[in-house]
C-alpha cells in the first residue's frame, strides 16, 4: 500500500484527540467552539428542557387534550399549529411538548432511582468486600441472566399503565446496571494510595465513600447516566408502544406514534413528528454521553 | 499454572488422562462458571415467580374474563392449585423443573417444553439470522473505518452508527414497514411461514424483522470495533514487529490487529445478548411472529405462570451459556487470560 507506515501512528486517536468540526484543531478558537460535540447536543436538549417545562408556562399553547373536533388532522405549519392537529383535533406541537415531559421526566427519574440506589448499592458492597459483596454479585449476576424487559412487562402490566407504574419497572433496568459501574469504579479505587491514607488516619468508611470515592467516580456516573437516559426514553416508549406506558389521552411520544400508526399511511406527519423528536433526543444523549466520556477519560 | 509437577506412577492410563483433563484450566473455568450458573438460574426462577405473584390478579381471572361467576373461578383457582400458598407453589414447579418437568400451560394443558420447543425455533432463526447481518456489515466496515481514521468513510459511519443506535426499534420497523411491505412489498408486513414451509418465503417474512434487531447492534459494534482496532493500531509492540517486517497496513489491519479486537468484541456480544432478547419480545410483537416472545408477552398478561416460568429460564439459560461460551473462547484464544488465575 502507499500509505505511508507512519502515517496511522501519528494519526490522533478519535476518542481522546480535540473534536473535529470547521475549526480542526488550530490555535486560536474559543474554547466552546473546540468542543462541538458537547455543546451542540447539549444547547439541543437545553432547548428541547426549556420548551418542554416552560415555554407552556409563558406562552399560551393550546391544551394537548380537548382540541376543537371541528379541526382535525390540519397539515404541517397551519396557522396556530404550527405542527398540525391530530384526528380529534389535538394540537400536536402542544402534544409533542406535554409528551416531551413526560419522557424527560421519566428519563430523570429512572436514571436518578437508578443512581442512588444502585450507586450505593454497588459502592457501599464493593468497599466492604467480603460477602456482603459476594451476595450482591450473585443478585447482580441473576438481574443480567434476567431479560429485564420481561420483568418491565410484567410490572407495568401488573400495576397498569401509568407513569409512575412506569418509572418503577424502568428502575429495574436501571438499578443493577448502576450497581455494576459504582462496583466496578469502587474497586478500581479502594487500593488507591489516597484511600488507603484515608483510612489509616481514622476516617469512618461512610466519610471515605462520600469524601474520596464519590467525587472520583461521579463523572463515570454521569456520562453513564447519560447514555441511560437515552435508552430509558427510548424503551418508555416501547412500553407506551405495546400498551403498558403513558395511556391515552394523555400525550407521550411512545403513545403518540403507537396511535399515529394505525392512519400511517394516510397522515405520516402523526408518525414522523414524534418519532423525530423521539430520534434528536436520543441522539444528543448519547453524543453528549459519548463527548464527556471522551473528555473526561473514563471508560 | 500448575508448577508443582509430582511425578506418581499411572495406575492405569485413563486415570492420568482424566488428571491431566481435571487440571487444564479451560475444562476447569467451565466446571467452575457451571456451578455458578446454577445459583443463577435459581434467582431468576425465584424472581419471576415472586413478580407473577405479587401482581395483582391471577390465571384464573384472566382466562375466564370478567364474566366468571365466583365457582367458577373458585373451581378453576383449585384445578390449577392456584389456592395454595406462594412457597407451596414454587416448591411443586421447581420439584418438577429439577426432574426436567417444566409443566402445563395453564391454558389449553399443553406442555410447557413443547410450547417452547414449538416457538424458540423462530425467535433463534431470527437472534442467528440478525447476527449473522450484523457481522457481515460491522466487521468489513468497522476495517475501512480504522484502515483512514477521519476519512470519509469513517465520518459518515460514524454519524450513521449514532443514529442506529439511537432509533428506537418500533420506529424502525414502522419505517421499514412503510419502505418495503407496504410501498414496494418486497417483504410482508406481517405473519410468519416455517422454514419447513419454503425457505425463500421464510426468509422473506424474518427479514424485516431481522434487520431491526441488527441495525442498534451494527452501530454498536462498529464504533466499539473501530475504536479498539485503533487502539491496537497505536499501541501494540506486534504492530511495530509487523511493520518492521514490512507488511502494508491493510496487512496488519486485517492479519493481526483484527484478530486481536476479536476477543474484545466476543465479551461485548456475550453482554448484548440480553437486550438482544429484549428487544425480540418487541420485534415479534410488531411483526405478529410466532416466537418465544410473543409467547412471553401473552402468557404474561395471562398470568401463565408455568409458560412464564419456562421461557426466562430458556432466556436467563441463554445469558448463562453465551458468557460461559465467551469467557471459554477468551481463554483459547488468549493464552494469557488461560494462565493467569482469576479470583
Amino acid at each position: 500500500m502507499s500509505v505511508p507506515a507512519d502515517l496511522i501512528t501519528t494519526a490522533p486517536v478519535p476518542d481522546t484527540a480535540a473534536p473535529f468540526g470547521p475549526f480542526g484543531t488550530a490555535g486560536r478558537v474559543p474554547g466552546w467552539a473546540r468542543s462541538l460535540e458537547i455543546v451542540i447536543p447539549g444547547a439541543i436538549l437545553a432547548a428541547l428542557l426549556f420548551f418542554c417545562f416552560i415555554w407552556p408556562l409563558v406562552y399560551p399553547v393550546p391544551k394537548p387534550i380537548g382540541g376543537s373536533l371541528l379541526t382535525p388532522h390540519l397539515p404541517l405549519w397551519s396557522p396556530g399549529h404550527i405542527l398540525g392537529t391530530d384526528i380529534v383535533g389535538d394540537d400536536v406541537m402542544s402534544r409533542i411538548l406535554y409528551g416531551g415531559r413526560v419522557s424527560f421526566e421519566v428519563a430523570a427519574a429512572v436514571q436518578v432511582i437508578g443512581l442512588v440506589i444502585g450507586g450505593s448499592l454497588g459502592m457501599a458492597a464493593a468497599y466492604r468486600g467480603g460477602w456482603v459483596e459476594a451476595v450482591l454479585m450473585r443478585i447482580l449476576d441473576v438481574f443480567l441472566a434476567f431479560p429485564s424487559l420481561v420483568l418491565v412487562l410484567a410490572i407495568a402490566d401488573g400495576l397498569g399503565p401509568s407513569e409512575t407504574h412506569v418509572i418503577w419497572a424502568l428502575s429495574f433496568f436501571s438499578i443493577p446496571a448502576f450497581a455494576r459501574v459504582a462496583r466496578a469504579a469502587t474497586l478500581r479505587l479502594r487500593d488507591q494510595p489516597f484511600v488507603v491514607a484515608s483510612r489509616l488516619s481514622g476516617s469512618r468508611p461512610l466519610t471515605i465513600m462520600f469524601r474520596h470515592l464519590v467525587p472520583n467516580m461521579w463523572p463515570q456516573l454521569l456520562t453513564f447516566s447519560l447514555l441511560g437516559a437515552s435508552l430509558t426514553i427510548i424503551l418508555e416508549g416501547a412500553l407506551d408502544f405495546l400498551g403498558y406506558g403513558i395511556p391515552p389521552p394523555a400525550a407521550s411520544w411512545g403513545n403518540m406514534i403507537a396511535s399515529g400508526q394505525q392512519l400511517i399511511s394516510v397522515y405520516p406527519s402523526f408518525v414522523v413528528v414524534p418519532s423525530v423528536f423521539l430520534l434528536v433526543t436520543a441522539i444528543c444523549l448519547n453524543v453528549l454521553g459519548d463527548g464527556l466520556r471522551a473528555r473526561w477519560g473514563t471508560r | 499454572m500448575n508448577t508443582s509437577v509430582t511425578v506418581q506412577p499411572a495406575r492405569w492410563a485413563g486415570g492420568a488422562r482424566a488428571r491431566r483433563l481435571a487440571r487444564s484450566p479451560v475444562l476447569r473455568l467451565a466446571g467452575r462458571r457451571i456451578l455458578t450458573a446454577i445459583p443463577v438460574l435459581w434467582g431468576v426462577t425465584l424472581l419471576t415467580f415472586i413478580t407473577l405473584s405479587a401482581l395483582p390478579g391471577d390465571a384464573a381471572s384472566a382466562l375466564l374474563g370478567i364474566n366468571a361467576t365466583p365457582a367458577e373461578l373458585r373451581a378453576f383457582r383449585i384445578k390449577l392449585h392456584l389456592n395454595e400458598p406462594f412457597w407451596v407453589r414454587y416448591g411443586h414447579w421447581l420439584g418438577g423443573a429439577l426432574t426436567g418437568n417444566l409443566g402445563t400451560s395453564f391454558s389449553g394443558g399443553q406442555s410447557v417444553a413443547s410450547t417452547i420447543g414449538q416457538r424458540l425455533p423462530v425467535t433463534l432463526e431470527l437472534v442467528i439470522y440478525a447476527m449473522v447481518i450484523t457481522m457481515v456489515v460491522s466487521v468489513p466496515l468497522a476495517v475501512l473505518c480504522a484502515r483512514r481514521p477521519r476519512g470519509i468513510i469513517d465520518r459518515l459511519s460514524m454519524v450513521l452508527s449514532m443514529a442506529s443506535i439511537s432509533i428506537a426499534p418500533y420506529v424502525l420497523a414502522l419505517l421499514l414497514v412503510i419502505v418495503f411491505a407496504v410501498d414496494t412489498s418486497i417483504f410482508p408486513a406481517i405473519g410468519y411461514q416455517s422454514i419447513g414451509a419454503g425457505l425463500a418465503g421464510n426468509l422473506r417474512d424474518v427479514t424485516l424483522p431481522s434487520i431491526i434487531l441488527a441495525l442498534p447492534l451494527i452501530g454498536f459494534y462498529t464504533r466499539f470495533l473501530r475504536g479498539d482496532l485503533l487502539e491496537q493500531m497505536q499501541s501494540e509492540d506486534y504492530i511495530v514487529t509487523a511493520r518492521a517486517k514490512g507488511l502494508s497496513d491493510w496487512q496488519i489491519l486485517t492479519r493481526h490487529a483484527l484478530r486481536n479486537s476479536f476477543i474484545g468484541l466476543m465479551t461485548v456480544i456475550g453482554l448484548n445478548l440480553a437486550t438482544l432478547i429484549g428487544v425480540t419480545v418487541i420485534v415479534e410483537q410488531i411483526f405478529s411472529l410466532p416466537g418465544i416472545g410473543y409467547e412471553l408477552l401473552q402468557s404474561i398478561s395471562n398470568r401463565n405462570v408455568p409458560v412464564v416460568e419456562g421461557i426466562v429460564l430458556v432466556f436467563g439459560a441463554a445469558v448463562v451459556l453465551a458468557n460461559l461460551v465467551t469467557d471459554l473462547l477468551y481463554s483459547v484464544l488468549d493464552p494469557r487470560i488461560r494462565h493467569v488465575r482469576s479470583r
